[in-house]
């Protein structure tokens, strides 16, 4: 019986919720970074990495000749882990620091921030890298707003994003990442902005194993039918709004009509609605980046114009920029900055509409 | 003629006037404790508008005055003793403005009128954009208003007629949908129907709908049906109308159920042996928009509908950031036509601008209770609503 009790769902309940809407993207990356790192071995074993994560993954026993689910997990754990790792602590230790310095309890916040951040990196990432996102996400991205819940921006996406500026063609040192695409985003989108869907099915990639995620690419970010599960919690639990969330896939599929309607021969401008949602961490975006409740518009117009708005970025950058072929980082940006724009101008509107009906 | 809906009734020993059901009245007291009281006799006026007077609602012998800080009025208690009688008001022989208003000052029928903004009672020689009276309740547990009016509709109807009356503003009656009020007489009258969610029953959401409040000084009344059929009862017979339905609920209740009750009985005694045991809260209102009962409230306030108590769920301490995270959640339980989040953020600054264009002005307290409630920050939104309220009035 409704809301006396129905109190406000706790800020633990909701940070439980989040962690676990990123628990089966996070299971994805494991196997599919594994996968990714085991197949590259296998095709060029020279290729094999000296750094810790080869050496983890070599000491775990991942073997390259056929590899079975134990080997994908293993070379999966060795690439996520110290990343992970490396992020929960930079930005604990930062929390830590802020904490002491405003005599405030120390916020939990960053353990999601930090997962969110490394499941948006691929798995070659540079260790300072990793440190230099994270400590641009915590400071920079929340706790000179004064901390949690009152950002503008997802920190996790701010990190993400100086990490791609600042380093746009680095990440190539590694048998990972082959110097496809730097952190700009998704290999495969990359792929197929040289080659089409030619390019595609010459590197194995089809409708189905886009959808489980078996592309390379950041690590979290592939597996559709793993964001789709996240999503579903969070939209049933109502942690994210549907609106925004709707609004985002539909315009998505309104642009790109578009751009399919305008002509376009090849290249993405060609490209169909079901690759745009398969590849690149589009879905992964919209639901965990786009929908975050304190960054996102605040008025239910205002969800529906900015998902539109995202839609339409993403489609844009996509199409007319082969240097960031997924796009949906900057996307993001810049329409989480618009969202107080467009908030207030539906505010304006309803605040114009109420004053000619008042008595 | 109690018992007439064919409800239980349930009789206290002692009733009470709340000073804070009347907002920004100040009480100049016409009684002393002991007065022997008939039903209707006058008790206390409005120092600043003597017109306005407040009337026993049952007879009785005066039991005490209670009296807070600043010698602030909290409660005029009596005993109830029926058999000390009854006071006849002549109805007015017109229905013209001055006599209406007049015969609903003298009898005291003139305090469960309010206004928006503000809430307060309206002054005598106001003049407002429209009058709006609530019978339809859509919060959980609510006695239904349907077969209450029923059971007294020619007393609801003279008096909605006399409504329509006191003013030249249209009259809404605000009804669910399907629950057919016959529309008859004035031309002033208009029927409309509310439904979605349990916030159908509330006047600020009708205000908002209806006639939005702005700055230039425009106000609504609204008053709830069954002060309207205590007018038909004063204006039909010439008495008072000596009680109210009541539903008691919630689950910590043996045998929810509606009740006849006294206007403002004491709680305690309507509540014995009606609770399981166990540690219990109670709730004035639903338990969408209820507010638990403070230390002294112990009795049913003016236009107060419903009972709720619920088992105290102990232990489980609210998560209070002192962060308002927007949600779907806020945005549901907002009256419509309100953005939530915006409202609240300049409730949370104290922007008395912004929330006044943001619709502050139709809203009072009771309105923002379940926001305050689904917000994980904690703040009590109707505090900060009021302190709003204030620094507008004092504008105005």
């Amino acid at each position: 019986m409704a809301a006396w009790y129905k109190q406000a769902t706790s800020r633990r309940r909701i940070f439980n919720l989040q962690l676990l809407a990123l628990m089966p993207v996070g299971i994805a990356a494991l196997f599919n970074t594994g996968y990714q790192y085991l197949r590259v071995l296998a095709e060029n074993p020279a290729l094999e990495s000296g750094d810790i994560r080869g050496r983890i993954a070599r000491g775990l026993g991942a073997s390259y000749q056929h590899p079975g689910i134990v080997d994908m997990l293993a070379a999966g754990l060795a690439h996520l882990l110290p990343i992970l790792v490396l992020a929960l602590i930079t930005g604990g230790v930062w929390e830590r620091i802020i904490a002491n310095r405003r005599q405030r309890p120390m916020e939990s916040g960053f353990i999601l921030i930090a997962l969110l951040f490394t499941l948006l990196l691929p798995g070659a990432v540079a260790f300072s890298h990793v440190v230099f996102g994270m400590s641009f996400a915590i400071l920079v991205g929340k706790a000179i707003f004064g901390g949690e819940g009152k950002t503008f921006l997802s920190p996790a996406l701010l990190g993400i994003a100086i990490v791609q500026v600042s380093f746009p063609g680095s990440a190539g040192q590694h048998p990972l990442w082959q110097g496809l695409t730097g952190y700009g985003g998704s290999e495969a989108f990359a792929l197929f902005h040289r080659g089409g869907e030619a390019a595609l099915n010459a590197a194995d990639i089809n409708l189905w194993s886009a959808f489980i995620g078996n592309t390379p690419g950041p690590m979290g970010t592939t597996s559709v039918l793993a964001v789709l599960l996240g999503a579903l919690l969070l939209l049933v639990t109502r942690i994210i709004s549907w609106r925004l969330l709707v609004a985002q896939i539909f315009g998505l599929a309104v642009f790109v009509t578009l751009f399919n309607m305008s002509g376009a021969e090849s290249g993405v401008g060609a490209m169909t609605i079901h690759w745009h949602l398969l590849l690149g961490s589009f879905l992964f975006g919209a639901v965990f980046l786009a929908c975050d409740p304190v960054a996102s518009c605040c008025t239910n117009p205002g969800r529906w114009i900015q998902g539109f708005v995202i839609a339409a970025l993403v489609v844009l950058i996509r199409v007319a920029n082969s240097t960031h072929p997924d796009a949906v980082i900057p996307a993001l940006l810049l329409a989480s900055i618009m969202a107080p724009l467009i908030d207030h101008a539906v505010i304006a509107i309803n605040i114009r509409r109420r004053s000619r009906r008042h008595v | 003629m109690p018992g007439s809906i064919g409800l239980e009734t349930s009789k206290v020993s002692r009733i009470a006037l709340s000073g804070r059901d009347f907002r920004g009245v100040n009480f100049e007291l016409l009684c002393q404790p002991g007065d022997e009281v008939q039903a209707g006799a006058v008790l206390m006026r409005d120092a600043r508008r003597p017109a306005i007077q407040f009337v026993a609602p049952v007879a009785g012998s005066i039991a005490s005055i209670e009296r807070g800080a600043r010698r602030k009025l909290i409660s005029l208690q009596i005993d109830v003793d029926e058999s000390a009688g009854v006071v006849r008001y002549q109805p007015p022989e017109t229905q013209e403005r001055d006599s209406l208003r007049e015969f609903m000052l003298a009898s005291g029928a003139w305090s469960s009128l309010r206004t928006r903004p503000f809430g307060n009672i309206p002054h005598p020689d106001a003049e407002p954009a429209a009058i709006l009276v609530t019978a339809l309740d859509a919060e959980p547990l609510a006695p239904e208003p349907q077969p209450v009016i029923e059971a007294f509709s020619e007393e609801f109807h003279a008096a909605v007629n006399a409504l329509a009356g006191i003013s030249a503003a249209p009259l809404y009656v605000c009804q669910a949908p399907g629950q057919a009020l016959t529309p008859g007489g004035s031309s002033k009258l208009r029927y409309v129907s509310f439904s979605k969610g349990y916030s159908a029953g509330l006047p600020g959401v009708h205000i908002n709908a209806l006639c939005p409040i702005g700055f230039g000084g425009g106000e609504a009344w609204h008053i709830g049906y069954q002060e309207v059929i205590a007018l038909g009862h004063l204006l039909l017979h010439g008495s008072p109308w000596l009680q109210r339905i009541v539903s008691i609920g919630g689950n910590a209740v043996k045998n929810p159920r509606s009740l006849c009750v006294y206007p403002g009985s004491a709680v305690s005694e309507l509540l014995a042996d009606e609770l399981h045991d166990g540690p219990i809260a109670i709730l004035s209102g639903s338990t969408v928009y209820g507010r638990k009962l403070a230390e002294g409230e112990a009795f049913l306030a003016a236009g107060q509908r419903q009972i709720t108590v619920q088992r105290d769920v102990v232990g489980e301490a609210r998560a209070e950031t002192g962060v308002l995270v927007p949600g779907d959640a806020l945005e549901e339980l907002a009256p419509p036509g309100i953005y939530a989040v915006p409202l609240l953020r300049a409730l949370q600054v104290g922007d008395a601008e912004r929330a006044r264009e943001l619709g502050a002005l139709e809203l009072v307290e009771e309105d923002l209770a379940p926001l305050s409630l689904a917000c994980q920050s904690g703040c009590d939104y109707g505090v900060l609503l009021r302190a709003v309220l204030d620094q507008l009035e004092s504008l105005r």
